[in-house]
């Protein structure tokens, strides 16, 4: 029998390889702390009700675009609101459905990615031709189409249609169903370059099944590039979700969303400035940060790659 | 090469087909349809009356009748009327196009004179302090709101400080000179400007990057040519191809950039035809407009990839089980 | 005679070809062309050749990653030439596989625990604590200490990795284990090892093992019986000793004339083959060694000899074939 060796170092995971590399990237982990802080926040909207004695739907026409006070810290908006605690409630909303449309997105890209990568042959030319021709197509105007749907008329009933809870699903639904693309795109490379590599092989030699091989062995070995596309994708679906609520088609009040704060917006050009301001500067400061991380995220799991 | 292109323009035309399909029946979701809308602006009309109607324009019939006599009249050339404006629809887009294609084409030419020499320098100058700068630029550009954007700029310089006009094409009243129709085009161009410059900054740095790194940039370093010659001679031309293309993918990005600029400033542009046709139920330009965008998005996926394969040998698409012999 | 437990017979592969922009077939790689072998319980077969000779196609067949064309495979007694896949599961779990690449045959995801483990769990074999104990069990006889099963693949070695290769191979305690090339990949000191270890193995549990090299030396240390493979053919079968002490086809005599022998001495008589080894996309006619046997005759280039036993199992395809010495 042969004399045992083993392993010179102590055991060293890959969380930690990886985390120290992130923390090298100083923009991504300060973007990592703001959004840590927006959550924080957001999640903290009651609180802030309940300190300022006021409510995000509380509507006072005595009060309409209050300045700045103790009672009301940013001042109130055009129906006497609290700006402050709408924008809290607003983050909330905005982050939560940016995050599910992207987790949504990225699920079905991943699946899509990974049968088309797998299987090959036609499968996946058939899958790719459905991917080119959801990248084809123009994404505003196409969301602008599948947000106006009148539910109704595919058998919704009416009180559900209108209902501001099924705006957020329907939100998500919609910007899960063109933006999985990228995903796609990228899981199905990625996977056809594992499905290459003999641990595949030798678990086929096995006698693993596709569902195995798929979940076992080439996912695990796909998801650094899964969830760097999806953290970048997180922006993009904070920005298609607040211009679909601004334009009335999103996210429908009472409900508030950084973007449907906006409505009607420049009619407040000329009278509140500030109420314009606030919204659409959260909604800045929270894309490039998911920017910036998706980017610190990037170089933290491959080096290499340069599209930083 | 000439059965690819042939083959992709199929393929396209299925595809626009196919689109215009969906996009019909989508259509026909939106809340309301023309009969609704003339019963809520003639009261004095019967429920008989809206069902008589209904008959006559044909609404009656299945969905996949009512497409099939849609796309028969306009293979023939006839896409219907518009509500809206009171024209056959032909007659209607070229003005808004021609609108469009001054925003969209004199902002791309803006973006890329200022995304190459910027891209190239930030590449040379890597992870200096410039470089870091340009890039935080970029991000900013690429995560800006564009309607949030619009409106800045809108209270930055019409309200704040009234230099120039908040919307329209032309001042009411006014000469309608070049010098008026300029001043109209600042904002929306500055806008679409921004929201596009930082991406393609981006790619072109990214090309310039992996460009550098190749060996026959270091060869010719080592052959004596000096910094500058390498840079624009031989890198930039190289780095072009990747970013051509890349440009090329992303017109359907310029052109939903374009659609909320041109909303948010009233601008008479394809964008805001799109948007008013769908919000007013002017089903038979919303249907013609989102199909013309749609071609015009294949069409520049389509030169992309041609592009990519031309002018890089190595990109062949050829496909096949792996052999391993 | 028993049965044996692997008997292919006629096996053909060829690959097809595809290049340029749609995809069109260019040519076959000629992998497999029609080849014979058997595998007894507890014996060793070794497939050898040169690079290109489809040895490592032969051995992926036989494990059901790759159909071949045409031809049968049994394994104990039943067809798995075109089974589906459930047909085939026992025979995947009666035999295993080994391959070349320690650093590429190991999920880099997986701990050891769970790579030695997966063939038990693909098999349902045993619950968790009787699989638990298997692998540690199996660990230890591959000098492995079962303690580093929480380890990752990347921690260890090449030769420490082609240990835990072997594990798995034995995990589920197989009949055959085909080895594809075990040792290419690694250090020659480790190579010794590795092979020491195949040796114990083999002399502990009556296995068999289809083993696929192009290393003379290490045939003549470990088969009991030798398959020579050219171009997609199988030249001469035979038991190693015969093969080695009488070599008859003009291939397998070059073959052994350029094993070097350590510490000098004299050579094996045969010449070293001219010329190199033609593509397998565009074989020779008639035998494929013609072009660089220097026993041709006019018979070679028109047909493809049939295998002719010399007796005890030492079968040659030659029309000329080296009288015994």
């Amino acid at each position: 029998m042969t004399e045992v060796l083993r392993p010179a170092t102590p055991p060293e995971g890959m969380l930690m390889l990886f985390a120290r590399r992130f923390a090298d990237h100083r923009l991504a982990l300060a973007s990592l702390v703001v959004l840590l802080g927006l959550a924080l926040l957001a999640t903290a909207a009651p609180m802030a009700e309940w300190a300022l004695g006021v409510s995000a739907n509380s509507v006072n026409l005595t009060m309409r675009f209050a300045p700045p006070s103790l009672a009301h810290p940013l001042g109130t908006d055009e129906l006497g609101r609290d700006l402050l605690v709408r924008l809290l409630y607003g983050g909330r909303v905005s982050l939560l459905v940016g995050i599910a449309a992207a987790l949504a997105s990225a699920v079905i890209g991943t699946v899509i990615g990974l049968l088309a990568g797998y299987y090959g042959g036609k499968l996946d030319a058939l899958l790719m031709r459905l991917t080119d021709g959801v990248i084809a197509l123009p994404l505003l105007p196409l969301l602008i189409v599948l947000a106006a749907v009148d539910l109704t008329k595919i058998g919704l009933p009416a009180e559900l249609a209108r209902d501001a809870d099924v705006s957020l699903y329907r939100m998500v639904t919609i910007i899960a169903l063109v933006s999985w693309t990228t995903v796609a795109r990228l899981v199905r490379g990625a996977t056809l370059s594992v499905r290459e590599r003999e641990f595949v092989l030798a678990a086929a030699a096995c006698g693993a099944g596709p569902l195995r091989i798929m979940t076992v062995h080439i996912l695990p070995n796909v998801v650094s590039p899964i969830i760097v596309a999806t953290t970048l994708s997180v922006g993009n679906v904070i920005l298609l979700e607040s211009v679909l609520s601004f334009l009335g088609l999103g996210i429908q009040p009472p409900i508030a969303s950084w973007g449907n704060m906006l409505t009607g917006a420049q009619e407040l050009i000329w009278s509140a400035p500030q109420l314009v301001f606030w919204p659409g500067a959260l909604i800045f400061a929270t894309v490039i940060a998911f920017n910036f991380l998706g980017d610190g995220l990037q170089d933290a799991l491959d080096p290499r790659a340069i599209t930083r | 090469m000439i059965r690819y292109i042939l083959q992709r323009l199929g393929e396209s035309a299925v595809v626009i087909a196919l689109m215009s399909f969906v996009i019909y029946a989508l259509i026909g979701l939106m809340p309301g349809d023309p009969i609704d809308l003339m019963i809520n602006s003639d009261p004095r009309l019967t429920p008989a009356d809206a069902a008589r109607l209904r008959a006559v324009y044909g609404l009656d019939r299945p969905l996949v009748d009512r497409y099939l006599s849609w796309a028969a009249a306009a293979i023939g050339g006839d896409f219907g009327n518009s509500r809206l404006h009171v024209r056959p629809v032909l007659d209607v887009m070229p003005g808004f196009l021609l609108n469009t294609v001054k925003l969209m084409g004199l902002s791309f030419v803006l973006s890329v004179a200022i995304a190459i020499p910027a891209g190239v320098i930030a590449a040379r100058r890597q992870n200096s302090r410039l470089d870091h700068a340009i890039n935080l630029l970029c991000f900013a550009g690429i995560s800006v709101p564009v309607f949030w954007l619009a409106l800045m700029l809108i209270i930055l310089f019409s309200v704040m400080m009234p230099i120039l006009p908040a919307s329209g094409i032309a001042s009411v009243g006014g000469g309608g000179g070049l010098w008026d129709a300029a001043r109209h085009l600042v904002l929306p161009v500055a806008t679409l400007t921004i929201f596009s410059v930082g991406s393609y900054t981006r790619f072109v740095r990214a090309a310039m990057i992996e460009v550098l790194r190749q060996d026959y940039i270091r060869t010719a370093r080592a052959k004596g040519a000096g910094p500058s010659r390498i840079v624009w001679v031989h890198a930039l031309r190289n780095a072009m191809i990747p970013v051509v293309t890349v440009i090329a993918l992303s017109f359907g990005t310029l052109f939903s950039g374009a659609l909320i600029t041109e909303t948010m400033f009233a601008y008479p542009g394809m964008g805001k035809l799109i948007y008013d046709s769908i919000m007013g139920n002017d089903y038979n330009i919303a249907l013609v407009t989102l199909l013309f965008a749609t071609a015009v998005t294949l069409a520049a996926n389509l030169l992309a990839d041609l592009a990519y394969a031309w002018l890089d040998p190595r990109i062949s698409y050829a496909s096949g089980e792996g052999a391993r012999p | 005679m028993t049965a044996p437990l692997l008997s292919v017979e006629g096996l053909v592969k060829h690959f097809p070809l595809r290049s340029g922009l749609f995809g069109r077939r260019t040519g076959k790689v000629h992998a497999l062309n029609g080849i014979d072998f058997t595998v007894l319980a507890g014996r060793t077969l070794a497939l050898v050749g040169e690079s290109g000779c489809g040895k490592t196609t032969a051995a992926r067949a036989v494990a059901g990653l790759i159909r071949p064309d045409a031809g049968r495979m049994l394994f104990k007694g039943g067809d798995i030439s075109a089974a589906s896949r459930g047909e085939r599961k026992s025979a995947h779990r009666e035999m295993q596989m080994v391959f070349q690449d320690p650093y590429g045959s190991l999920n880099p995801r997986l701990n050891v625990n769970a790579i030695v483990a997966e063939p038990l769990v693909i098999h349902g074999l045993g619950d968790i604590g009787a699989r638990r104990d298997r692998v540690a069990e199996v660990l230890a006889q591959v000098g492995i200490d079962p303690r580093d099963g929480e380890r990752y693949p990347h921690e260890f070695s090449g030769g420490q990795r082609q240990r835990i290769a072997i594990a798995r191979a034995l995990a589920p305690e197989p009949e055959l284990i085909i080895a594809d090339e075990p040792l290419s990949a690694l250090d020659v000191s480790i190579q010794s090892q590795v092979l020491n270890l195949l040796k114990d193995i083999q002399a502990s549990r009556a296995l068999a093992f289809l083993f696929i090299t192009h290393d003379l030396a290490v045939v003549d240390y470990f088969a009991n019986d030798v398959a020579v493979m050219y171009l997609g053919h199988i030249v001469e079968r035979a038991p190693r000793a015969a093969l080695f002490a009488a070599p008859r086809h003009p291939y397998t005599r070059a073959l052994l004339a350029a094993v070097p022998k350590p510490g000098g001495g004299k050579r094996r008589p045969g010449a070293t083959p001219a010329g190199e080894v033609p593509s397998p996309i565009a074989p020779p006619a008639g035998c494929p060694f013609h072009p660089r046997c220097a026993r041709a005759v006019a018979a070679c280039r028109e047909s493809m000899p049939a295998p002719t036993d010399f007796g005890a199992g030492h079968i040659v395809a030659c029309h000329n074939p080296e009288a015994a010495p």
